[in-house]
């Protein structure tokens, strides 16, 4: 064996002769991608990914098989090698089909991983699931309760049951509620830096709670007597009690690092100017609180709605009687109202909204829940003006009609010229939406929101911001994605960096509306079993209480309806090399595109899944099988793109690769896989 | 005094009707032999009738199987007798292809007498390595397409201490346009076999194998019948050693054209190429050393030995010596096989021995689907292995397409594409998925539904596939794209900009008008028109129509055109 010399990227290195690039490379540290090299088998040469360039000749070559000479000089790293890697992995995933990330996951603002926690439910494993969610959810009991559950509108489950998605947030729910007492943290070690986070709501608290999972310490200044914000003050009790807020809270003193200071209030008794010095970051998160306008003369003869439900919640929701009552508007705040309202011993409650009730931008569940509790809705009707006649509030309203869709893809309501009617009351509030108050020193967006870098909640200086008074009021649960964003940028910007989304790529069989039982591929039997049902306290205890109104799921009611997951991501996300590389090279399944094969997926083995949408032709299970376990049980057919692979004869795999495996572990994507996900990890 | 006559019944006659004319003067012409032969080249002609006389042979052409060309023929009359063009006669050389259509292919005593296996006898009576001096000093490249030195090939065989040594005949000539190979094994089988048994002599080989397509059943049978009579007659064994020969017959899958797909295909495994090195002299057939080469390499071999390598290679250029046979096919009058000298040029080829009119042709495609374009300008390229690669297309194995003006070049292009994405072996990412992404590309600019994005992808994706696969296919399978975007880029350009196609070929850009002020309303267009597209008052219904043509060929006047789409 002669030593040869060879140079990669300028740098001198020897060699034994007969040594392929690739071999070089492993041996000296340099890393070279590559998808179907395999040293259990001989060379398969063909995914292109490895692609080195000779620099004498200008010449592409697969590293996995070109021999090294002496006096080569090999580019590895440079612009062409990159743009050539690319493109094989754009053309692999032009012809991909599979579904990278479950649709849930994808949908959900925070991107919980929700197939993982419903495995862990359904098999009982509370805590598991718990420490799954709080990865990504601080605050699980409030989120299990009050989320719009926007992982349920995209779940798949709806295009074998339409309209009834999996339960997916009552697992989390129910594993707060379980575990939330039991369960704390790994937690790094505390570092001295320290950040002010301005405002206790979800935003604030999400922000404080990853920061100190990185161990970075914060003190939290509220305003109000109480942490929490909306969560303790804008969702009435009936549908999220407070004592779990409290408890999510009071969780930072479990966790130590995070201090609380309360009846704070920016610009009065902190100042921004201040906290930029005194600690080495600040974080905005002071909520959206300043009522819309309704537009209507005498309009400040109403109450604002996310006001009166403040002032309903700080009176520990024991308020008077309202009377009579109008709640103008037809979000969740007007439907917390209507429904406070009710509570609060009215027998008159009364909802008037602009447009019809398909346009509401209330949740549909809220929405027929009121009408359970008697709340009556009048459509098509906008306040032009509030008087008080003899201490009586009267409301003039003109009835609508709807006209063209407006930007946000409603139907524009226009008002009907001489339709004006008037309506008396005891009470009128306006629950038309709220604004951002930015405050002093705060850069700003045309909408009066603090605007900052999305990528890592940056505002300026040291100041970062999150949650509804960047975005205007949104969900819980986007305000915690948004905490959670500005923590990972504040941890980076204390070590003098700046924090970038990773990269990442989603292949995906499409939206499950576009989707036929067909196009879907099960790892187990289908069951045919429907939603379970959330259990409701009697509808006479929901009118005179502010108890909770439903019940968490039972563990056998999550038992069962885990069991309606189809578990529909990737059997092999964590360990795709498709993705990975994909991911490292800046290639997408979007920048070439083109016509796909769809094969049906081959479940004929109980253990093993065959499916050969995912293949990349390597061949490497061909050769695994044939070389390593002395078999031959797959091969390829057909040619160009039509190449695929396929078993002997077409035939099942024998019961007996169960107990093998070996194509399945060296497959680099998730075209072989075992069917039990729990296996395939 | 006619001795006998002869029928060219070459697959190209089959096709023609050569059967029944051979059928026809067998049963009625008793006084003198009537023989099957092969293709003597002139394919056009066929059915091709030879009458050999004393003194000379008198040519028929397009002979039909009646009494009145029968009596034409044994009059040696005028009606249709062939006469060779003299622009041809002047410009071809028949030296490989020189026994083509005159003798009787599977007679072994008939190429003995022209002088066959004299070449296997003189060989045999050398050192083997001045056989492979002799061949390495005569300049053959090989003609497969690749355009390696044969001789240098087969000294590293020679070399090789192995006790099995295998040679490989590449008969799976699987571009579409091209019938060299094919024609010489129907025509010469005992040529293509003499090559082989002189190749094995020089290398040492102990055995060959032909690698033939199943497509070729009459080079098969031919080539079969000339190994029963070798065997049968013990010219297989060569100072002593017996060679064993066997006929494989291909299953139609291109990319076993590819020597190491070959192999494996050969050993009964799937036809993927594999990467190289090992070449198959280290690592071939079953892991013996092995060559291969292509069957007019083989045919080439007797005749250097015949006539020596320095006769051999005062014929052709610097760099490619002796002759090519190229099948000549497309929009020219004289389509066939033709056998010239290296160094002569396209458009001697096209216009002097084709027939093309000057003016009439766009380009040429030379090297089958995997070659490239040449456009007009570039006609006084001299035909050699170098020239070729440095206008972007290859010499291939010899398929010559002449491309008229009235051709698309996109489409063209799209053509040949969609023959190589098809055959791919699909191991290769690029090849296997890059390809369909340009084919798809290409469609979409044919249908009048590409933007300059997708010029750019073709641009940007071709060269990365040639840089990004393993083996010939791959690696030449953008060359039709390629070099029509380099030669014909406006063409391209009008298809997305204009969304126009110049030469009105492309269905979705196209019409059909009907020019009232010639048309005599016969009504015949109407009566013809498959999809009634074309009303009782004459007018054409554009959503209707087809494009099929029916209209036009069938009028009277010239009066119904295809035009460039009118938008709305």
């Amino acid at each position: 064996m002669s030593n040869i010399k060879l140079k990669i990227d300028e740098q001198e290195y020897s060699a034994e002769q007969g040594q392929t690039i690739l071999e070089v490379a492993e041996d000296n540290g340099i890393e070279i991608p590559t998808m179907c090299h395999n040293g259990r088998i001989s060379q398969t040469t063909s995914c292109f990914v490895c692609v080195v360039k000779n620099k004498e000749t200008g010449q592409f070559m697969p590293s996995c098989s070109t021999r090294v000479d002496d006096g080569m000089e090999i580019e590895v790293e440079s612009d062409d090698v990159f743009e050539m890697r690319q493109s094989a992995l754009n053309l692999l995933l032009s012809e991909h089909i599979g579904d990278c990330e479950a649709p849930c996951t994808i949908a959900c603002p925070a991107h919980a991983q929700v197939e993982e926690y419903i495995r862990e439910g359904k098999n009982g494993n509370f805590t598991k699931a718990l420490e799954i969610i709080k990865r990504k959810i601080p605050l699980p009991m409030s989120i299990g309760r009050v989320c719009p559950r926007f992982c349920e509108q995209d779940c798949r489950r709806n295009v074998v049951d339409e309209g009834q998605p999996v339960a997916i947030n009552d697992f989390k729910r129910l594993a707060a509620d379980k575990e939330f007492d039991n369960y704390l943290e790994d937690l790094p070690e505390l570092q001295d830096s320290k950040v002010a986070v301005v405002g206790g709501g979800p935003a604030g608290i999400s922000a404080a709670y990853y920061l100190r999972r990185e161990g970075i310490r914060s003190d939290i200044y509220e305003k109000m007597p109480k942490a929490g914000g909306m969560l303790q003050y804008g969702i009435p009790k009936f549908r999220l009690p407070k004592h779990f807020v409290d408890k999510e809270i009071q969780h930072f003193d479990k966790m130590g690092g995070v201090d609380i200071f309360t009846n704070q209030e920016l610009g009065k008794d902190i100042q921004l100017e201040q906290l930029k010095k005194d600690y080495d970051a600040v974080v905005l998160a002071v909520g959206s609180w300043k009522p819309g306008s309704m537009y209507a003369e005498g309009e400040e003869l109403a109450d604002g709605g996310i006001k009166w439900l403040e002032n309903v919640a700080r009176n520990d929701f024991s308020a008077e009687n309202p009377g009579k009552t109008i709640v103008v508007g037809g979000g969740n705040t007007a439907m917390d109202c209507v429904r406070t309202a009710v509570r609060l011993g009215s027998d008159e409650v009364y909802c008037y909204y602009r447009r019809t009730e398909k346009q509401m931008p209330a949740e549909q569940i809220e929405i027929d829940e009121a009408k359970e509790e008697g709340v009556q809705f009048k459509f098509l009707s906008q306040p032009t003006k509030v008087r008080k006649e003899n201490g009586q509030l009267i409301v003039t309203f003109k009835k609508m009609e709807l006209g063209e869709k407006d930007a946000s893809g409603r139907r524009r309501p226009i008002p009907i010229e001489g339709s004006e009617y008037d309506v008396k009351a005891d009470t009128v509030i306006a629950a038309i939406g709220q604004k951002t108050i930015a405050p002093e020193g705060s850069k700003t967006n045309k909408w009066g929101d603090i605007e900052i870098n999305e990528e890592n909640g940056y505002m300026a200086d040291n100041v970062f911001a999150a949650g509804d008074c960047v975005t205007g009021p949104a969900t819980v649960v986007e305000a915690v994605a948004a905490g959670r964003n500005a923590a990972l940028g504040i941890e980076a910007f204390l070590r003098g960096e700046e924090y970038e989304k990773p990269y990442e790529i989603n292949v995906s069989r499409g939206h499950w509306q576009s989707l036929s039982k067909d196009d879907l591929v099960y790892l187990k039997e289908l069951t045919d079993r429907k939603r379970e049902k959330l259990e409701y306290i009697p509808l006479e205890k929901r009118k005179n209480s502010f108890e909770e109104i439903t019940h968490t799921f039972t563990e056998e009611a999550i038992a069962r309806e885990g069991e309606r997951c189809l578990e529909c991501s990737c059997t092999d996300k964590h360990d795709c090399k498709l993705k990975d590389y994909s991911e490292q090279y800046l290639a997408g399944p979007e920048a070439i595109t083109g016509e796909k094969r769809v094969y049906e997926a081959d479940t004929r083995h109980p253990d093993i899944i065959i499916d050969r949408n995912k293949c990349i032709k390597c061949g490497t299970c061909v050769k695994v099988c044939k070389e390593v376990v002395n078999e031959s049980l797959l091969d390829f057919r057909e040619r160009g793109f039509d190449t695929n692979i396929t078993t002997a004869f077409g035939e099942q795999l024998p019961l007996s690769c169960a107990d093998c495996g070996e194509c399945i572990k060296e497959c680099p994507v998730g075209a072989l896989d075992w069917r039990n996900k729990e296996r395939a990890r | 005094m006619i001795k006998r006559i002869k029928v060219g019944t070459a697959s190209c006659g089959i096709a023609a009707g050569a059967d029944e004319v051979y059928d026809y003067l067998s049963k009625n012409v008793t006084d003198h032999d009537v023989v099957e032969v092969g293709c003597i080249g002139h394919c056009y002609a066929e059915p091709l009738v030879e009458v050999e006389t004393e003194d000379r042979s008198y040519f028929f052409e397009n002979v039909e199987p009646t009494e009145e060309d029968l009596k034409n023929i044994l009059d040696v009359g005028e009606e249709k007798r062939l006469t060779f063009r003299k622009e041809r006669k002047d410009k071809e050389l028949l030296k490989v292809s020189r026994l083509a259509g005159r003798i009787v292919p599977t007679s072994l005593q008939e190429y003995k007498e022209n002088g066959g296996y004299q070449a296997l006898e003189k060989a045999l009576e050398m050192d083997p390595d001045n056989v492979v001096e002799e061949v390495k000093n005569s300049g053959l490249r090989g003609r497969g397409g690749g355009g390696f030195p044969t001789g240098i090939k087969w000294g590293l065989l020679a070399a090789k201490e192995d006790e099995t040594k295998i040679l490989i005949c590449n008969a799976d000539e699987g571009d579409p346009g091209a019938f060299m190979d094919k024609s010489l094994m129907e025509c010469v089988p005992h040529q293509v076999m003499e090559g082989m048994l002189i190749a094995a002599h020089a290398t040492g080989a102990s055995e060959v194998f032909i690698y033939v397509r199943a497509e070729y059943p009459r080079a098969i049978e031919h080539l079969t019948t000339a190994i029963d009579q070798i065997i049968e007659n013990k010219i297989n064994v060569l100072n002593g050693k017996e060679i064993g020969i066997q006929v494989k017959e291909g299953a139609g899958a291109f990319v076993c054209g590819e020597e190491t797909a070959m192999i494996h295909s050969l050993e009964g495994k799937r036809g993927m190429p594999r990467f190289r090195p090992p070449y198959p002299t280290d690592d071939g057939y079953k892991g013996h050393p092995t060559v291969i080469n292509n069957v007019e390499s083989y045919a080439n071999v007797p005749v250097i030995i015949s006539e020596g390598a320095d006769e051999y290679s005062k014929v052709g250029t610097e760099g490619s010596k002796g002759t090519k046979l190229f099948a000549l096919a497309g929009d020219l009058e004289y389509t066939g096989i033709v056998e010239v000298p290296m160094g002569i040029t396209i458009g001697e080829i096209v216009y002097d021995i084709g027939g093309a009119e000057k003016g009439s042709v766009k380009a040429v495609q030379i090297g089958g689907p995997s070659g490239g374009c040449i456009p007009a300008k570039h006609f006084d390229t001299p035909v050699d292995y170098d020239s070729l690669n440095s206008l972007g297309a290859i010499m291939g194995s010899g398929g010559l397409i002449v491309i008229g003006n009235n051709r698309c070049m996109v489409e063209t292009a799209r053509y040949f594409l969609d023959f190589t994405a098809r055959e791919s072996c699909g191991k290769c990412t690029f090849c296997r998925v890059g390809n369909m992404r340009l084919l798809e590309t290409l469609e979409r600019i044919t249908k009048g539904n590409g933007t300059q994005a997708d010029i750019d992808l073709l641009e940007d994706l071709g060269p990365k596939i040639v840089d990004g696969s393993l083996c010939g296919l791959g690696q030449t399978a953008p060359n039709p794209v390629l070099s029509t975007l380099r030669f014909f880029k406006d063409e391209y350009k009008a298809h997305v900009e204009d969304k126009v196609c110049p030469a009105l070929v492309c269905n979705d850009l196209v019409e059909i008008e009907i020019d009232h002020d010639t048309c005599i309303e016969c009504m015949a267009c109407v009566k013809t028109c498959p999809v009634d597209a074309i009303s009782d008052d004459i007018e054409v219904d554009v959503d209707t129509c087809t494009r099929c043509n029916s209209c036009i060929e069938v009028c009277p006047v010239d009066a119904i055109s295809r035009i460039p789409l009118r938008g709305e």
